[in-house]
Formats: C-alpha cells, sequence, structure tokens
C-alpha cells in the first residue's frame, strides 16, 4: 500500500472513532433536551415566568443538534472513505450529499450556500469515495472563487449510460477560472470534467454490478 | 396501537443516552428496561425475552452484532434495532442479514423510534410474544 493510502486510513480511522464519540455526545445532548420538552409538555398547565425562554432554547439545541447531525454524517463518511475505497466504487448520491454538506461552511464563508438536488436512487460509479470526495470539494471551492454576496452553488446529479454527470453551477456574478477545470480533471484517474459555459460537468464512470 | 403492553429492551453503554431515552419512552406509556453490555442484556433477555431490542453496535466487551446473532439464536421472535455510527451502514447491513428487523443511527428521532418499535411488534416475526 503506498504510504500516502496509509496515512489516509490512519486519520480516517481515527476520525472515525472520535465522530461516534461525538454521535453518543449529540445523542445523550438531544434525549435530554427532549426529556425536558416532554416534561413541560406534561406540566402544560403549570405556568412560569421563563417558560418561553426554556421552549425557545430547547427549539435552539433540537435544530443545532440535528445541524451537527448533518455534519457528523459526512464527516463519519470522509473518514471512512480510505475504507471504502478498497472497493471498487461508490454511491455518487450519496458521497455528492456528502460533498454538499462538508462544503457548507467554505461556501457560506464566501458569502455564499450550496443546494444539492439529490435524485431518489442511488447512482454507482467506479470512482473510489475519498477521490469522489476531493473532486466535488475542490469542484465547489472553484465555483465560489473569490467570493460573492448572497449566491447559491448549485449541484445536481444525471445518471448516463456509460457516465452518470455531477454538475455543479457557480452562483450568479462569479467568472470562473476556466485554468481550474483542467486540474479538478486531473484529479480523476478515470472520468473527466467539462465546463459548459454555466456549469462545471463531472464525468464518472457507471460501476457495472457483477 | 397499545404501546402499554409492549416489552423493550434498550441496550447501549452510554448510561446517560440509554436511561434518558427510556425515561421518554416511559412518559409514553411505554415499558422500556435497559443493558448497558452485551452480557446484561443476554441475561436480561433469558430472564424476560423482550418483544423488541433496541441494540447498540459499538459497545466496550461483546459487540452488538454478537449480541444479535446470540439473541436471534435462542430467542429468534425478539425483533431486533440495531443503533449503527454515521456513516457506518454497512455495519447496518450486514446486521440485517444475522437477522435484525431494521437500523437506525444515532442521535435518535423518538417519533421514528416508536414507529419502528411498533412495525418491528406488529411484524409477522415478532406477534407470538404475549
Amino acid at each position: 500500500m503506498p504510504e500516502i493510502a496509509q496515512e489516509a486510513r490512519f486519520i480516517g480511522s481515527v476520525t472515525a472513532l472520535s465522530m461516534h464519540e461525538m454521535q453518543n455526545i449529540l445523542a445523550i445532548i438531544r434525549e435530554s433536551a427532549g426529556l425536558m420538552g416532554d416534561i413541560l409538555k406534561v406540566n402544560a398547565k403549570v405556568d412560569f415566568k421563563h417558560r418561553p425562554n426554556m421552549e425557545r432554547t430547547l427549539e435552539h439545541i433540537s435544530s443545532h443538534v440535528d445541524r451537527g447531525k448533518g455534519l457528523l454524517e459526512a464527516t463519519s463518511r470522509l473518514a471512512h472513505s480510505p475504507d471504502e475505497d478498497l472497493l471498487e466504487g461508490c454511491d455518487l448520491t450519496v458521497y455528492a450529499r456528502t460533498v454538499a454538506l462538508l462544503s457548507e461552511r467554505l461556501v457560506r464563508l464566501k458569502g455564499a450556500a450550496v443546494n444539492f438536488a439529490a435524485p431518489p436512487t442511488a447512482m454507482p460509479v467506479a470512482v473510489g469515495a475519498l477521490r469522489l470526495l476531493m473532486t466535488g470539494y475542490k469542484a465547489v471551492q472553484w465555483a465560489v472563487g473569490a467570493g460573492v454576496k448572497d449566491g447559491v452553488v448549485h449541484m445536481d446529479i444525471e445518471s448516463g449510460k456509460d457516465f452518470h454527470v455531477l454538475n455543479v453551477r457557480p452562483p450568479a456574478g462569479i467568472d470562473p477560472d476556466l485554468d481550474g477545470v483542467a486540474f479538478l480533471g486531473a484529479l480523476l484517474d478515470d472520468g473527466k470534467v467539462e465546463w459548459d459555459g454555466s456549469r462545471l460537468r463531472i464525468f464518472l464512470p457507471v460501476r457495472r454490478q457483477g | 396501537m397499545n404501546m402499554n403492553a409492549w416489552n423493550i429492551l434498550l441496550v447501549d453503554d452510554e448510561v446517560e443516552f440509554v436511561s434518558t431515552l427510556a425515561e421518554r419512552l416511559e412518559l409514553r406509556g411505554i415499558n422500556a428496561r435497559v443493558a448497558y453490555d452485551g452480557e446484561s442484556a443476554l441475561k436480561s433477555v433469558a430472564e424476560n425475552e423482550p418483544q423488541v431490542m433496541v441494540l447498540d453496535v459499538m459497545m466496550p466487551g461483546m459487540k452488538g452484532l454478537d449480541v444479535l446473532q446470540r439473541v436471534k439464536e435462542a430467542h429468534p421472535q425478539t425483533q431486533v434495532i440495531l443503533l449503527t455510527g454515521q456513516g457506518k451502514t454497512r455495519d447496518g447491513i450486514e446486521g440485517m442479514r444475522y437477522g435484525a428487523f431494521a437500523y437506525m443511527m444515532k442521535p435518535l428521532d423518538l417519533d421514528d423510534l416508536i414507529q419502528t418499535l411498533g412495525e418491528a411488534i406488529n411484524s409477522d416475526k415478532g406477534t407470538p410474544h404475549a
């Protein structure tokens, strides 16, 4: 195994274990806040001065646990991706969603948001999970460029006979750096990346079953 | 759904998680016992066979998938819902192969859990429990 792969697997295994702990921490926070909410509901007729503040705070806890859960799921997938690479491909639907979750913060720092329209079905591709995550993440990074105010990066997937395509559309107002397209293409051993005038199109070979 | 008659066993080494979850279920009229490791879970199942066991896959000592196999061998009517890690759906899929009814990820949505418990209890394999 090449040294870099060993290192990636090491980082992945340590991160995955830490994410498992984070998952337990979030679960305890959710159940504890949930129990407090249950008790408030059971005693709905008991009024006290700070009830609205407490109810609002519990809603905040719940919504941020959901936010953390999404990030946790994405980070766990990233951590497990070197192991997934031992298989001969991955599900584009799952990993494109992971790219969208992982890049949320990056995109927000550039003044934009990311939107992913997920297809309802699995789309197996013959590209390793880690490689797909890296290419997708770099594509989103490329798409927001130096930044834009209130823009949206749109991601979607098209299915095809030989290639499934991950489309990444930069926000309006971004002037794409076309030199970057070749760099993104070079990240993929199989597959290719093209710019069609409005979207970056990442072609990923379909994984054949059996 | 008469949830008062349900007999549930929750198994997880995260004591605060599993005891709080049991308390929340109890507030909804669901009787849920707890065990904090695989050995205690097997003992609890032998003493009072639950209709459904909610079982964490990743515990110190006996692993969740080993507990699952032991329970399905000795008590095939007990339905098992696995709790797996985020991004570790492979554990869940493997568990389904060993006879788990379903797998869910932590942190749980309580309404989803109660619905899945109901489905497990009303499934063909789960009904013989009195």
